[in-house]
Parts: C-alpha cells; structure tokens; sequence
C-alpha cells in the first residue's frame, strides 16, 4: 500500500464537477507536482488531502488510515500557501511555534524546534522579525518551516512561489525540493507553471478539466506526452492531423507529406487518422539525403529568446517551430531563404486520439 | 520643469484643503472651549468645569452610560465577530443582506426604534395559547430595562461596529490564516482567540470607540425608556445652564480624542501585511 493514496476521489460543487474520478498513489518521501490549468481541480484536489473540502465520493488514505472525512486539525498534514498566510501578529519564532503549542510542546522543545527549522531555512537571526518586515521570499521561507515545524505525515504547497518575482521563485522552488529531499517528506506540489513542475517533481499529474491527463516523471511527460493536451500543456509542439498510410514501413501522412514514426501502429488500420506531435527542439537544419523525414522548408521567421532562437518555418502548407541552441557563432540563415529540415523517427509522437 | 511645477501645484492645494478641514474640526471646539472658560466674567477660569464636576448627578448618569457604553460593546462584539467572520468564511453570499440589515439604523430613525421596544416589551411575553409567562414586561424593572436600552444601542451601533470588523477581516485574509491555523491542529476557539482577533484588534478597537461615543451622548432611547443616562442629563443641563454644558462637551471631545489616541499607542505598527521585497 502507498504511502498517500486518494481512491476515486470527486468533488462537486452544485452543478459544476471540479474533480472527477481522481486517482494517485504516492509514495513515502516522494514529491508529486499536480499540474494544469486554471479551473483544472489540482488546488480543490489538494484542500481535500488537507480537508477544507470534503470529497463527494471516494477515499483519502494517510500511511493507511482514511481521513476523508476527518476535520484538517486531525490530519497532521502542514500546507504552504500561495499568499504565505504568516500570522500578523506574532513574530517569525512564534508562526513556526504555532503548530507545536497546540500540541502542548514543552517551551524548552518548542524553542529547540524553532530554531532547527530557523537554521534549515538559512534564517537563524530572524526569529524576533514580524512578517510584514521580511521579503516575500523569506515570508514563504517561513511558511515552509512553519508547516515543517510539526513533522506532518505530508507536505502540501498550494501554488506556493507564485507570487514571487522570477528569480526568487527559481532558487526558492530548488530550496523547497532540496529541503524535501533532506527530511525524506511526502509532499504534494500545486502549480500551473510547467518549468516548476518539470524541475522540482518526482512525479507530474497533468490535470485538465478535473481529469487526470497523465501521470509520469518530468522526462515522460515531456517527452512522451499521452494526450493532445498534455503535449500542447507542456513546452512548445507542433501538432498535425495525419492519416496512417503504411503500416510495414510506419508512414503516417499530412497531406502530400510523408512522416515515418516509430510509434507502434499495431491495431491501426490504413487510412486511420491520428494525431501526432513533434516538439520544436527535435527538428534540425540537414541536407543528408539519406535521414528520414528531411523536408525542404521556407524560413518564415526567426525568434531570439536568449538560450535558444526559434525559427519558424513552411513545409508546403504546414507551419513549424523549430528550435536552435544559441551560441555566438550561431549562423542562421535568412528570412525568405530556403533550407532542409530533418526529425527522427522517435520525434514523431502519436497522441491518444480519445482525450482532448 | 512643468513636473516640478505640477507636484508643488498639487502641494499647495492639499496644503490648502488640509488647513481647511482642520479649521472645520477645530474651530467648533476652540469656540467651545473659550466659551466654558468664560463662566465668571472677564477672567479666564475652569469654574465652569468645576461646577459641572461637582454635581453628583454628573457622576451618576456619566458612570452609568459608561456601563451601558461597555456592556453595548461586549455584546456588539459577541455578536458582529463572530457573524462577520463566518460570513467571510463559510457565507459570502450572505453579506449582501446582513450589510443591509446592519444600515437599517440610517433608515429607521431612534424614536422609531424606541416605540418599537417599549411597545413589544411592555407587555409580559407568553406562551401563545396560554396565559403562561415567558419573560415579564420588560419596562417594569430596572434589568429589563437595562436589558432593553443595551439592545437598542446594540442596533443604533451595529452600522459602525459591522463594518470595522468586517473591513479589518478583509484586510488580513480571514480564510487563509483559518486554514494555516487549522492545517496546524487548531480547534475553531484557538483561532478565533489567538489569529482572528489580534489581527482585527485595530478594527474592534475602532468599532467600540464609535460604539462608545454614541451610547455616551444618545437622548432619545435613554429618555423615553427613562433611564438616568449622560445624554439626558446634558440634555436638560443646556436648557437650564449655559456654561456647564460647553465644558462637559469639551470633556467629551477631549475623552474621545484621548481614546483614540490609546487605539493609535496600541496598535501602532500593527496589522501590516504586505512585505518588503
């Protein structure tokens, strides 16, 4: 049995069903990111783990016990959230503190667990601040150590960097994970932001419409995205309509051009039409004639984005983006000009024709 | 240049309207002021407010609307912290309606109110059907009455009470500091008492004050359900003294300022939110 397993969970609200059918087990010491858009169920997901919202169907277990229907100061599970909740009027020690007093800690062992959690976070000195005298950053900080402080069987983070400025989000989300690494802690992770998901998670649910789209690693679900949604959710893609034309050779068609893929086609048909996906960055400049799907393209478009310049391109009625490293020396050819394009078997992605 | 120009526009104006509405509050009161100073003619003294303290009945109808000025306050706060609070939380769609009913003081004038009361509770409530008595006329005895004017009050006050405490819950994000509480193991009393109302003190602090003032200086409820209140008393003191009531109005104003002043001491650097980035 896992750690933390939510069986069948819905949640409706009136008319509207927010969660539908929510399946997940996750084990002890993993950090599983739900991930989607807005309205997709991932924040009505995790307040049910924390039990502001009670499921209209299905179980909750914790290390296995169900507490779905159990009030969230019975649950032991700490939250972050997104606009940090400090409480005003107490110090920074005393927020940390706060979950041990309920407890009826010792004030000896309180003070020894406050600075522990003061000193992991890197702000040993700022026990006496309020939390209007901190950044934002070191407010979240706090948040963190705080829903720590009591040892809770699961961690929940509700969108917790959003309202940081870039910079602050990218080495606070790998403070967040390299903390969870250290205390081995089962932790759930909301977040819209694909980049955060993909770098801080052991596992991704992709959610969309209070569905579960896919479930995987970072590197699955970016590089072998299930459905139309999470490929086109996650990172750029070039998506097509495509009609399966030999199956001996694993040709697919967009008209008068021909892709050959390494996706299984076993149980298709000839004249099946599918949907394939191939993300920008698998697409590169060749004039080898023996590659497999090189193509002559019109260079319609050249984008830098610093790390990388995107180029987009025509392919007879077809547009495509593709990617290229940026390095100084990079020569890119013109607009207007044309140039041979090439993509692996392996880039040519099938997607799951029945969801989306 | 025009910048420049602009800013010190903008600055001579405000300056402008400042002064103004400083004039507006103060002059008043520096009337006030000179006026009870003038009791014995052509000398500047305090006999005027040494007269008015020396009536016992100052002191009497003053400590008892204090009394019915801090049990108001009690019960108001009883009641609107935890209405608001739960309508913040678990409600929101009520608020619409409870902010009406919390105007309806503006609408519905005191005498009204008053009528109201003594015509209901003047006579004994019984079990319908039967002659069995619940609660006796209220009007006929001196808790009742208490009781009676404490609830008017309660209403006359809810207006200013209401919104104080519901504009310091806005300001602090009830929902989420419940839910951080709760997620740490705490019981609905833990959060009430130690994360909601330390963090709309200023708001209580201001609700109460307003609170304060009006059952202070109120004559309509206090006179017609004929308690020996402080509005009644400078009531009938302006219709028969000249002087003693301008220094006991002066005091008000002073005691009021003084009030305030104490919210300001201790609330100050309170309540902010927002951090530093």
């Amino acid at each position: 049995m896992a750690y933390l397993e939510l069986n069948n969970i819905s949640k409706v609200f009136g008319k509207t069903t927010a969660v539908a059918d929510f399946n997940l087990k996750v084990e002890r010491g993993e950090l599983v990111s739900f991930l989607g858009p807005s309205g997709c169920g991932k924040t009505t997901t995790l307040r049910m783990v924390a039990g502001f919202e009670t499921p209209t169907e299905g179980r909750i277990i914790i290390d296995g016990m169900d507490v779905a229907n159990k009030a969230p100061n019975q649950r032991n599970v700490g939250m972050v959230f997104q606009a940090y909740a400090l409480f005003p009027n107490m110090t920074v020690a005393n927020n940390i503190g706060f979950g041990l007093k309920i407890a009826k800690k010792s004030s000896e062992e309180i003070k020894k667990r406050v600075q522990e959690m003061l000193d992991l976070i890197h702000m040993s000195d700022f026990g006496s601040r309020y939390p209007w005298q901190l950044s934002g950053g070191q407010q979240q900080r706090v948040a963190l150590a705080r829903a720590l402080a009591m040892s809770p069987r699961v961690l929940l983070l509700d969108e917790p960097l959003s309202a940081l400025d870039a910079k602050i989000r990218v080495s606070l989300r790998a403070e967040i994970r390299s903390i969870q690494q250290k205390l081995g802690i089962t932790a759930i992770y909301v977040t819209h932001d694909q980049e955060e998901a993909l770098s801080i998670s052991d596992r991704i649910v992709v959610m969309y419409d209070g569905r579960t789209e896919q479930i995987g690693t970072p590197f699955r679900i970016y590089n072998f995205p299930e459905t139309a949604f999470v490929a086109s959710f996650i990172g750029t893609l070039n998506s097509f309509n495509a009609e399966v034309t030999d199956l001996k050779n694993n040709i697919l068609s967009i008209g008068n051009l021909n892709l050959t893929t390494a996706e299984n086609l076993e149980g298709r048909q000839v004249g099946d039409k599918v949907m394939i996906a191939i993300r920008p960055e698998r697409i590169n400049f060749s004039s080898e004639q023996k590659k497999a799907n090189l193509f002559d393209c019109t260079i319609e478009n050249i984008t830098f984005l610093g790390s990388i310049v995107r180029i987009q391109v025509r392919v007879g009625d077809l547009r495509l983006a593709m990617d290229t490293f940026n390095n100084p020396f990079l020569e890119l050819p013109r607009i207007g000009s044309t140039a041979g394009i090439t993509c692996s078997r392996e880039a040519v992605i099938i997607l799951n024709p029945d969801i989306s | 240049m025009n910048l420049i120009s602009k800013a010190r526009k903008i600055s001579i104006w405000s300056w402008f309207w400042f002064i103004l509405g400083v004039l507006y509050y103060v002059l008043p009161l520096y009337a006030t002021l000179v006026f009870s100073l003038q009791m014995e003619r052509g000398v500047v003294s305090f006999k005027a407010y040494e007269s008015a303290f020396a009536d016992p009945e100052f002191w009497r109808t003053f400590s008892y609307s204090i009394f019915l000025a801090v049990m108001t306050i009690i019960v108001s706060i009883t009641l609107v912290v935890p209405t608001a609070y739960w309508i913040r939380l678990k409600l929101p769609e009520a608020r619409r309606i409870v902010e009406f009913i919390t105007l309806m003081p503006f609408v519905v004038p005191a005498i009204i109110l008053v009528f109201g009361l003594i015509r209901i509770y003047s006579f004994p409530v019984v079990i319908p059907f039967t002659s069995i008595q619940i609660i006796p006329p209220l009007t006929n005895f001196k808790v009742g009455t208490n009781i009676l004017i404490i609830a008017g009050y309660i209403v006359l006050g809810l207006p200013y009470m209401y919104r104080s405490v519901d504009t310091g819950m806005r300001t602090v994000d009830v929902r989420t500091l419940t839910e951080a509480a709760q997620a740490m193991g705490a019981n609905w009393g833990t959060i009430i008492t130690k994360v909601i109302l330390p963090n709309v003190r200023t708001a209580l602090l201001s609700g109460a004050l307003l609170t304060f003032a009006i059952v202070v200086g109120e004559v309509i409820l206090a006179s017609f359900l004929g308690v020996p209140a402080f509005g009644p008393y400078l009531f009938l003191l302006g219709q028969h003294r000249a002087y003693e009531p301008a220094a006991l109005s002066f005091t008000t104003f002073l005691l009021t300022w003084a009030a305030m002043g104490i919210i300001q001491l201790v609330t100050g650097g309170q309540g902010q939110t927002t951090g530093a980035h």
